[in-house]
């Protein structure tokens, strides 16, 4: 009797939705590429460089509102063919954890940092996970403070921020500090000692610059209203039962809505209890020229079929 | 179906070997992982304590999709006395560490589907997934602290099954 190795491939049956976020290069309007044949198989833990994972998410909705047309010929006037008016897609979706980076991504423009202090300087020899302090300088920090670490503020205009833009400075202002205010370089002090501090995690922007300063935080602030957009590229993953796999990326996602949460309740029959608070978060998407044919697109969903189902 | 359900308590037997080695049993002789199929035993006149105990519910099918999908309600009971070096008072401790096991038993919530008819087990094609487990509350009978879970357990039927 013939061995059947393959069966009818169900439709995914998945519980959650991930997600990853990677920087746009503002300066050059560089996207973060995603190659699924290439990387589709990545532990959903650790994603390749440069995506962020974001952890899991809720409510995920996608939504194309691109339009097309008919164009008509004849009397009486019949389709000939159709054409594509205007080129639109929407996501949405809620974090469940507020972090610097989720705050910033459900945030319709800049995300800043509540600096606290005065900034010290990042010594020679410091790398992401270790900064390396001036003599005197660990009477600053201890172990739980948080920091950014970044360049002063020179009165340069443009983006600002090292790698990751934080902003856009139309015209010089008076803060030193500016930079290290918008940054996306900060990072939690698992220890201090008289040389260096240990970090939690790894700066998201890598080794500290020649010219990057360390200045303690105490939190995040984010404001309605403004002129900056954050743009990011985005990937999201669902992961099937069978091992299957659907990709959804981005090259451009811009916040399209203001900073808003929602209250998700703990004990869903007891709906005026204990509630999470989700950051709520909705992206318009922007398209990109295709380098294989020169098409303009949005957004790319890929699937990596279930090993031995049907295609 | 029955390779679904063989596969879900191999699975799940496996990881519990891995996740707590000394959480054992005594049966027919054998030290095993606490972990049993009530109906691949002998009948019990009470649930043996500090064990994992599988017992299959309800079933239901689903053809819509052109490929059988075998839904099979799983409930795990468990139950425990406590230890005697502490006379039974850290009975509610013990009882969490057995739910702090079981969620860890219950993730990744999917595994491969075996063929343990034949040896060495052969693999078939697809996975065996499962729904989150519903947990009842606390029973208590007399100085013994009980749990009952309940659990989806999934499966397409592959031909030949």
């Amino acid at each position: 009797m013939m061995t059947v190795n393959w069966f009818r491939a169900p439709a995914p049956v998945a519980r959650r939705v991930r997600a990853y976020f990677a920087p746009v290069n503002r300066v050059t309007q560089t996207p973060a590429r995603f190659d699924p044949a290439a990387q589709g198989d990545f532990a959903l833990d650790s994603p390749p460089t440069p995506w962020v994972d974001l952890g899991w998410i809720q409510s995920f909705t996608r939504k194309s509102t691109s339009k097309t047309a008919p164009l008509l010929t004849g009397i009486p006037a019949a389709p000939l063919d159709q054409v594509r008016e205007t080129l639109e897609a929407h996501v949405s979706f809620e974090f469940f954890s507020w972090t610097k980076l989720t705050m910033a991504l459900a945030t319709g423009s800049q995300h800043m940092n509540l600096l606290t202090g005065g900034a010290v300087e990042a010594q020679q020899g410091s790398t992401a996970s270790l900064v390396q302090l001036g003599t005197g300088d660990e009477n600053n920090f201890a172990a739980g403070s948080m920091i950014a670490v970044d360049a002063d503020y020179s009165g340069q205009t443009g983006f600002v921020g090292a790698p990751i833009s934080g902003a856009y400075v139309r015209q010089p202002i008076a803060d030193q500090d500016y930079i290290r205010r918008v940054t996306f370089n900060v990072g939690l002090v698992a220890s201090v000692n008289s040389t260096s501090l240990t970090l939690a995690t790894p700066l998201p922007g890598g080794a500290p610059a020649s010219n990057a300063k360390i200045q303690a935080i105490a939190g995040f602030v984010d404001r309605e209203g403004g002129s900056f957009y954050q743009e990011w590229s985005g990937l999201f993953v669902v992961e099937g039962t069978q091992s299957e796999r659907i990709f959804f990326h981005y090259p451009r996602l811009q916040s399209a809505v203001g900073a808003e949460e929602v209250s998700s309740p703990l004990d869903t029959k007891h709906s005026t209890g204990l509630a999470r608070t989700l950051l709520k978060s909705k992206f318009m998407a922007l398209p990109v020229t295709d380098p294989m044919d020169g098409e303009r697109v949005l957004c790319y969903r890929s699937f990596l079929p279930a090993p031995n189902a049907l295609i | 179906m029955q390779n679904a359900k063989d596969s879900f308590y191999m699975a799940l037997r496996t990881r519990l070997a891995s996740i707590n080695p000394e959480r054992t049993v005594l049966l027919r002789g054998t030290v095993r992982p606490a972990i049993l199929l009530e109906e691949a035993e002998a009948p019990f006149s009470q649930l043996p304590s500090d064990v994992f105990v599988l017992r299959w519910l309800g079933l239901g099918f689903d053809a819509e999709s052109g490929l059988t999908l075998d839904a099979m309600e799983c409930e795990i009971l468990y139950q425990t006395c406590g230890t005697q070096s502490f006379g039974g008072l850290d009975r509610g401790r013990a009882l969490s560490a057995m739910d702090k096991e079981l969620v860890a038993l219950l993730e990744p919530c999917n595994t491969p589907k075996l063929n343990y008819t034949v040896q060495p087990p052969t693999a078939l094609l697809s996975q065996v997934f499962w729904d989150e487990p519903a947990f009842s509350p606390t029973t208590v009978q007399r100085d013994r602290l009980g749990r009952s879970v309940k659990i989806m357990v999934y499966s397409y039927q592959e031909q030949g099954e």
